[in-house]
This record gives structure tokens, C-alpha cells and sequence, in this order.
């Protein structure tokens, strides 16, 4: 995925960058402080927001958790709960909801008066008829089910009046309505819900309630979303429910970084979204605002097969664990705007603790738990034992791009503790048969809003992912996971939640980097309100442009 | 004579149809190879969280599971009645997809070409005829052109003239400067090898006899140059063109990436990163198409400019 040609070539994206910001700033640009007298708010004014593809397109079941289409996805639909970047849960389309039975049903009350952008009515009939394709999707039509919806348990859901919709599952699912505010969980018509495919495709049949609905597009191209004039049904925990501030937001496809970065910067638009993070300090420096939000799952980092050499041994993990600098990763190929990772899950998911010291940069003690192990330094200054060398083979993810430099510098930290690492760098294809082949490391991203989630990754137990490849092998995994799973009450689970994570880390089971930022937001100075939600997308509904 | 052309003309446009198939076939195993496909792929995204068999049922409502022989023969057998299917990656019709693309990247195309032609007569004008030094120096930006890459001319034609000048905006790439600057950017590699041919031809053609002739008649050297050394060092120039157009359709990828112009070559680039089999095809098929009618124009358009090109054509076909 990163040829030479394609490295040199973001080195020279940046070189032009930079040297621009450096002629910006000496010409004694125009860029004022963002932070200064934000000023109330005015209606009014349009933004043009540049993004490098809109490659996948308009079937919402496969692009709405895009981190491209997604942005779009936002400003023209709506959920039924609003989950913040703290990972708060507050209504939205759902003004309240009953958890009821030790959480196997739930009953959501609808805001009355919500329609789609054709006039039709956001019911209860619509919600049920969302939830059904979130749960199930159909494969016969080419449409997949929402991932981290809770399918397994799902018994069904029905419209008990216009604004009522009762929803049943088999067993406890706490999760359920914190995934109402995941990015897949996206409201759509029902008309819209059952056309083929192919008519999906066509944005202009995307038929949502949000804020903001299609005014044209020209595939790959650009997209213009106009406001709601009748929108009246925001989360109100953002401070505000009637129609956008802005009057259109264009979506403009620009695929050079640099070129994304360069319009922005020398006025030509607003937003720009995915900056290189080495040039976020200069362009703060000029007023510039960059959003770096984080989402609320996984930090990046490893999950770790435990079944192949060299990691099928616990002081192989724990050495690795102690032997990854964090800090030096966050410094040279991240900022300061980067979270230092205290536990395999995002610091901003409210289970998150502090277990920090289970992964803190040891050396020392990494290349003790080596020794101990009997692996001894050979001649290379790699370790081997019984005529075999401490190695393995390591794939950046190709899906966080950072990622590759990361793992360059993985492999020299190692090396001073002896560890040898082959890197190979794989493109989104290469990724997954990587993944099926199930290395010694296995560098993942993954999103979700409710720590249930975790319960159903780690183990096989219940058709869990595996993802360490321990299988049921594990018992005090899989009653942790068992716990996790089947608690009805967040009390206790975030109890249990805080075990796990222990646990996990300190077996070297996962082995977390940083915390994960997927999307960066470059922002005018001009342009204010903006705020972003658990998902790490920006809403531009509060958006404005100050005078 | 007559029925010798139309052996000809037949045997031609058969080999040009052998060519567009096999473009085809080879462009459809080459993606075969590789691993994945264009929905498991993306599905595959950790975000999604989908399992395999979830991935697998949506794989095989695309048809994706079957064996690629039996993919084959189904595109194939769409291709030839002259349907083009829908994109894996976006679901939209790949008509429509390069239907979009196509009028920017022929416009593009077609000014990259014009810039080429007469940036690369110009050079070889200069060489010829302008004193020892400055046709040194104009001999050697040929190769300057061609070591400079393409995107590195595009991102200083930007940084120069849309940030600086102010002669364009980057928002919108397909105004008439932004085209103008794009068709530069795409021109300045391609003019290098139509100036070296085109000097090395001049070079050749006036130490002929004739333009010794032509030169004790008393003609000075630019009606030399456009009376009668124009015409026979064209010839070169000519096929040269038509290789070139190949050229030009692999430079619009870059180039309408640099600029961030939606066009053929960024339908082909996304369709390769995402394994999006059916507007590859059609890209391919469409790109060959015009690649071997170029050409073909190019090998009837040599007997009109230069004469003893159609002897040796009559003789040999």
C-alpha cells in the first residue's frame, strides 16, 4: 500500500505544505485566533468541506460507518439516542425509553411530528422497520445486517402505537440502547430501506430526517446538502433543536492532502477533513482550529494470537508489552493531541480504567522476563534459543495509514530488546488474508458504544470473534466475558468490565498503543460550533460562520 | 488494389477487436489473482464487525463465491451484448460512472495534446535554428521534462498559480484555467519525447539534398522549415502521437488526482484500489478501444503525410 513512489510523494504533499503554511505566514496571513470572541450565533452562511473520496457510496448498510461517508451520513439523518464524546447517552428521535425484565425488553417513546425529508412520518412503524435491517439486514438483496447491533438475542420489535415501538430479546441486552447511538444505527425511510442495491446507490433516494437533505451531487465529485427549513427534532444535548445554522454544506472530494490542507488554509474553504498530524501545530499556530476526536471501542493496538510462536508464551507477551515505548510512538509519529492509552479500550468509554502500569515501557524487565524465558542474545544482537530466533512478522493496518509508521518504529524498539520484527505492509486486501492467517500480532480498530461489546470479541464462547485464539481455553476469560455478557445492571458490569481489562494486559493478551484518532478535522477560524459526538464525527448542525 | 485494402483494413480491424478482448481477459484474471474482492474487502473492516458467514451471504449475492472461469464467462457474455453491469465498490451503474468521467478526461486529453504538439515543435524549432548555446540548452530540457514527475509539476503549477496568483481555485478543478493548468502539468512529460523525435527528425531532414537545394535557391531557414521540412518530419512525429495517447490516459490519474478533477483515470485508480471488477472492465475494454483506434488512424493518416508510406503499405498488405 505505501510504495516508495507513494511515501516520496506524501513527503513531497507535506514539503509543498509546509512551505506554503512558511510563505502564509511570513506574507502575514490573515488568520486570526479561533478561540478569540466566538461571538452568539447566526443564521446563515455556507461551508465547503473537502474530503479525499467518496469511493464506496450510498448503500447505508455498507457505508455508514465509513469515516468518509459517514460525514455525509450524519447531516442527513438522524438516531434515536445521542451519544456524546464522554459516551453519554441522551435522547434524540427516542425522547425516552424503558428498560424493562433485567433488560431483555425496552420501550422507546418516539418525538412526535418527525418526518423524513419527503414529508413522510418518522413512526414507530419506520423505527421497527429500521431495526429489523439493523439486526438482520438481507443477504438476499446484497444488504448486510449493522455489525454491532445486538443480532443473536434480537426477538423483535413492534410498533404498540404511532409513537411506541416495544423491542424483545432472548436474553439481558444492556447494550441495546447505547448502539441506538452508533453510526450504523442511522434512521432511514422505509422506502428507502427497500429498494434494491442499486437504487440505494443513488444518493438523491437516501430519504433521512436530518438536518440537512440533498440539494445535488455529481458522483466523486461534489455533494450539496441543504437545510431543513422545518427541522425542529435535535439532540437537545446540544444545546440547540431547530433547523441548522448553516444554510448548505459541499461536500467537495479533493484527494491530495496537501491540496486539502493548502485550500483551507489560504481560504478557499472551510473544513478539511484528515490533515497530516505533523502540520497540526503550524496550522493552530496560524488560528486554524484541528479537531482530533476520538471514538469511543478500542485504542489501537494488537490483539494477540496465543496459539503461535513466539507469543503462545506469556513472557514473550509480557517482554513485548514492556519492551513498546508508547510515549516515543506518540511523540514522533503522533502530537500531543494524541491520549496516551491506559487500557486497551478508549479512555473515553466510561468502564475505561486505569491499568497503565500492566504496559508501562520496562526494558529492563522485559529483557529479564526474556532471559528468564532462555532466550539469549545471539550474534546479531537478536535473541535465539535452541537454534531458533526471536522473531515475527508484523502488518501495519491498513485501514489507520498511520499506523505504518508506528510499526517501523515497533520493530527498532523491539530490536533493542532483542526481538526481531519483519515488517510487512499489505494493502486493504492483503489485510484480510493477513488477518485469516492469524499472525503472532494483529493490529486492529474498532469502534463501539457500549463495553458489551468486548464480551463478545475476546472468546469463542457464543460465536465470539477469538480474537486472542484461545478458544474456551481461558476460564477465567470466559467468566469474565460470561459476566460481561449477561450483567443486568451497569454496576456490576463495570466492575467486572475493570477485571477484564487487568487481566487481559496483564497476560499480554492485547497489546495497546495509543489511543485511536481516525478523524481529523482542519477548521476556518471563521467557522464556529462545531462539536463532535462518541463517534468522533463532527457535527455541523451547530455549526456557524462568525462575521 | 482494392480488395488488397480491404483484406487490410479487415485484417487490422480484427487484430483490433483480438486486442480489446484479450485487454479484457487479462485484466479480469489479473484482478482474479489478487486476494479478496471489492465486498469483502470493505465488509472485512474491523469497524464493521461483521462475521464471516455474515460477509460471505453478501459475497455471494454479487456472485463473488462462483469460480473465476464462470465470472469470466458471465462478464464476458454481458460485456459483448453491451451491458456494463453496476459497480461493486459504489453500486451504481458503470455506464453512468464513466459516462461522467469521460467528457473531462477527453478534454483534458485533447488540450494535454494540443499544449504537447506545440510546446514540442516550439523546442525543436529553437534546437534547430537558434544559436550553438541556447539550442544546447533547449536539446537538453527533453530529458528535464521527462525526470520531472508528474504530480511534482502539478503541486508547484497549484502552489504557484492557485495560492499565490490566484490564477485558479482548487475547489473547482474543471474551470477553463484549472483545465488549462491540468492540461500543462499533463503535457510537459509528454511534449519531452515528441521534441526529441521531432529534432532528431529536423536534424536528419535538413542535411538532405533537397533542403540543400532548397537553401542555394536562396529560401531562409524558416520557410525552410515550414515549406519542406515540416512535412517529412512529421512522419515520426505522427506514430509518436499515437503512442502517446496511451500516455496521456495513464497521466490523467495522477494528474486529475493532483488537481482533484473526477475523471477516467480516478474511476480507473479507484476501481484498482478497490478491486472493483466491472468498471475496471469497462475501463479497460474502453481504453484499449481508443488506444487501437488511434492508432489505426495514425497508420492511415502516414500515406497522406508522407507519400512513401502508402507505396510500402500496398506492397506489403
Amino acid at each position: 500500500m505505501h510504495s516508495p513512489e507513494i511515501r516520496r510523494r506524501a513527503f513531497l504533499a507535506g514539503v509543498s505544505a509546509i512551505t506554503l503554511t512558511g510563505l502564509l505566514t511570513a506574507c502575514g496571513g490573515t488568520a486570526t485566533s479561533s478561540t478569540a470572541n466566538p461571538g452568539t450565533p447566526v443564521d446563515g452562511g455556507n461551508i465547503t468541506f473537502l474530503i479525499q473520496g467518496y469511493d464506496t457510496g450510498w448503500v447505508s448498510s455498507k457505508t455508514s460507518i465509513s469515516s468518509y461517508e459517514g460525514n455525509l451520513w450524519g447531516q442527513i439523518t438522524d438516531k434515536l439516542v445521542y451519544v456524546d464524546e464522554k459516551g453519554a447517552l441522551s435522547p434524540w428521535i427516542a425522547e425516552s425509553w424503558e428498560e424493562l425484565n433485567g433488560a431483555r425488553e425496552f420501550v422507546l417513546h418516539l418525538k412526535k411530528g418527525v418526518t423524513f425529508s419527503d414529508g413522510t412520518p418518522l413512526d414507530a412503524a419506520a423505527v421497527v422497520a429500521n431495526l429489523n435491517a439493523w439486526a438482520k439486514g438481507d443477504p438476499a438483496r446484497g444488504v448486510s445486517k449493522v455489525g454491532l447491533f445486538p443480532s443473536s438475542n434480537f426477538a423483535g420489535a413492534e410498533a404498540t402505537d404511532a409513537s411506541t415501538v416495544k423491542v424483545s430479546f432472548s436474553s439481558p441486552a444492556l447494550g441495546f440502547i447505547a448502539t441506538l447511538g452508533y453510526h450504523g444505527c442511522i434512521l432511514l425511510s422505509p422506502k428507502t430501506l427497500a429498494l434494491p442495491v442499486e437504487a440505494q446507490a443513488d444518493l438523491s433516494q437516501e430519504i433521512g430526517s436530518g438536518p440537512f437533505k440533498v440539494k445535488s451531487w455529481k458522483q466523486g465529485d461534489s455533494y450539496v446538502l441543504e437545510k431543513r427549513a422545518d427541522y425542529n427534532w435535535g439532540p437537545a444535548a446540544l444545546g440547540h433543536t431547530g433547523p441548522a445554522r448553516l444554510d448548505t454544506i459541499t461536500y467537495k472530494v479533493i484527494k491530495d492532502t496537501s491540496v486539502r490542507t493548502s485550500t483551507v488554509a489560504s481560504g478557499q474553504a472551510e473544513v478539511a477533513f484528515n490533515v497530516e498530524p505533523q502540520e497540526i501545530e503550524s496550522l493552530k499556530e496560524q488560528g486554524f482550529t484541528v479537531g482530533t476526536p476520538r471514538y469511543l471501542g478500542f485504542v489501537d493496538g494488537f490483539q494477540v494470537n496465543t496459539q503461535a510462536f513466539p507469543t503462545n508464551e506469556l513472557p514473550v507477551r509480557q517482554a513485548i508489552q514492556h519492551g513498546i515505548d508508547r510515549e516515543e510512538i506518540r511523540k514522533t509519529v503522533y502530537t500531543d493531541d494524541w491520549d496516551a492509552a491506559t487500557t486497551f479500550i478508549q479512555g473515553n468509554v466510561p468502564e475505561a480504567g486505569d491499568y497503565s502500569s500492566s504496559f508501562a515501557y520496562e526494558p529492563d524487565r522485559a529483557k529479564k522476563l526474556l532471559d528468564d524465558a532462555g532466550w539469549k542474545e545471539g550474534s546479531e544482537g537478536y535473541r535465539t534459543r535452541d537454534g531458533k530466533t526471536l522473531e515475527f512478522t508484523l502488518s501495519p493496518n491498513p485501514y489507520v495509514p498511520s499506523t505504518a509508521a508506528e510499526d517501523e518504529l515497533i520493530a527498532q524498539q523491539l530490536k533493542r530488546i532483542g526481538v526481531k520484527v519483519n515488517l510487512k505492509v499489505v494493502d486493504v486486501a492483503g489485510y484480510a488474508a493477513i488477518q485469516a492467517s492469524r499472525p503472532p500480532l494483529f493490529q486492529t480498530s474498532r469502534s463501539f458504544v457500549d463495553v458489551g461489546t468486548v464480551a463478545g470479541v475476546l472468546t469463542s464462547q457464543n460465536n465470539g470473534e477469538n480474537w486472542f485464539n484461545l478458544g474456551t481455553g481461558d476460564q477465567k476469560l470466559n467468566d469474565l466475558s460470561t459476566a460481561i455478557a449477561s450483567a443486568s445492571d451497569r454496576e456490576s458490569r463495570a466492575k467486572i468490565a475493570g477485571e477484564l481489562q487487568q487481566y487481559v494486559l496483564e497476560q499480554g493478551y492485547f497489546i495497546p498503543l495509543n489511543q485511536l484518532v481516525q478523524r481529523l478535522y482542519l477548521i476556518s477560524p471563521k467557522v464556529q460550533g462545531v462539536s463532535y459526538n462518541g463517534l468522533a464525527y463532527a457535527n455541523f448542525y451547530t455549526a456557524w460562520i462568525s462575521g | 488494389m482494392t480488395s488488397q485494402y480491404k483484406r487490410y483494413a479487415l485484417t487490422r480491424a480484427a487484430q483490433a477487436i483480438a486486442v480489446v478482448l484479450l485487454a479484457y481477459v487479462l485484466t479480469f484474471l489479473v484482478i482474479s489473482v489478487l486476494p479478496g474482492d471489492s465486498i469483502t474487502n470493505s465488509l472485512r473492516d474491523p469497524q464493521h464487525g461483521l462475521s464471516e458467514e455474515e460477509i460471505q451471504r453478501i459475497v455471494a449475492f454479487y456472485g463473488l463465491d462462483k469460480p473465476v472461469l464462470v465470472q469470466l464467462a458471465l462478464s464476458l457474455g454481458r460485456f459483448l451484448t453491451g451491458e456494463l453491469g453496476f459497480s461493486l465498490q459504489s453500486n451504481l451503474p458503470v455506464a453512468q460512472l464513466i459516462g461522467d468521467a469521460l467528457p473531462s478526461t477527453l478534454g483534458l486529453a485533447a488540450s494535454a495534446l494540443v499544449i504537447a504538439v506545440v510546446l514540442a515543435v516550439a523546442i525543436a524549432y529553437g534546437a534547430h535554428y537558434l544559436p550553438g548555446k541556447w539550442a544546447a540548452v533547449l536539446r537538453s530540457i527533453p530529458a528535464l521534462f521527462l525526470s520531472v514527475p508528474n504530480f511534482v509539476i502539478g503541486l508547484v503549477l497549484i502552489e504557484l498559480f492557485a495560492f499565490r496568483l490566484h490564477s485558479f481555485t482548487t475547489t473547482d478543478p474543471n474551470s477553463a484555467a484549472a483545465t488549462l493548468f491540468a492540461a500543462i502539468t499533463l503535457a510537459i512529460p509528454v511534449s519531452a519525447p515528441l521534441a526529441e523525435v521531432l529534432i532528431a527528425s529536423l536534424d536528419h531532414e535538413s542535411r538532405q539534398d533537397y533542403a540543400l537545394v532548397a537553401r542555394s535557391r536562396g529560401l531562409n531557414e524558416a520557410s525552410l522549415f515550414v515549406r519542406h521540412l515540416v512535412k517529412p518530419s512529421a512522419l515520426p512525429t505522427v506514430t509518436m502521437v499515437a503512442l502517446i495517447v496511451g500516455e496521456l490516459l495513464g497521466g490523467a490519474v495522477i494528474t486529475e488526482t493532483t488537481f482533484g478533477r473526477d475523471g477516467l483515470g480516478t474511476v480507473v485508480q479507484k476501481a484498482v484500489t478497490g478491486e472493483d471488477q466491472p468498471v475496471l472492465q469497462a475501463a479497460v475494454a474502453l481504453s484499449a478501444i481508443v488506444f487501437v483506434a488511434v492508432n489505426l488512424i495514425a497508420d492511415l493518416v502516414s500515406p497522406l503525410v508522407d507519400p512513401r508510406v502508402k507505396v510500402r503499405t500496398e506492397v506489403h498488405a
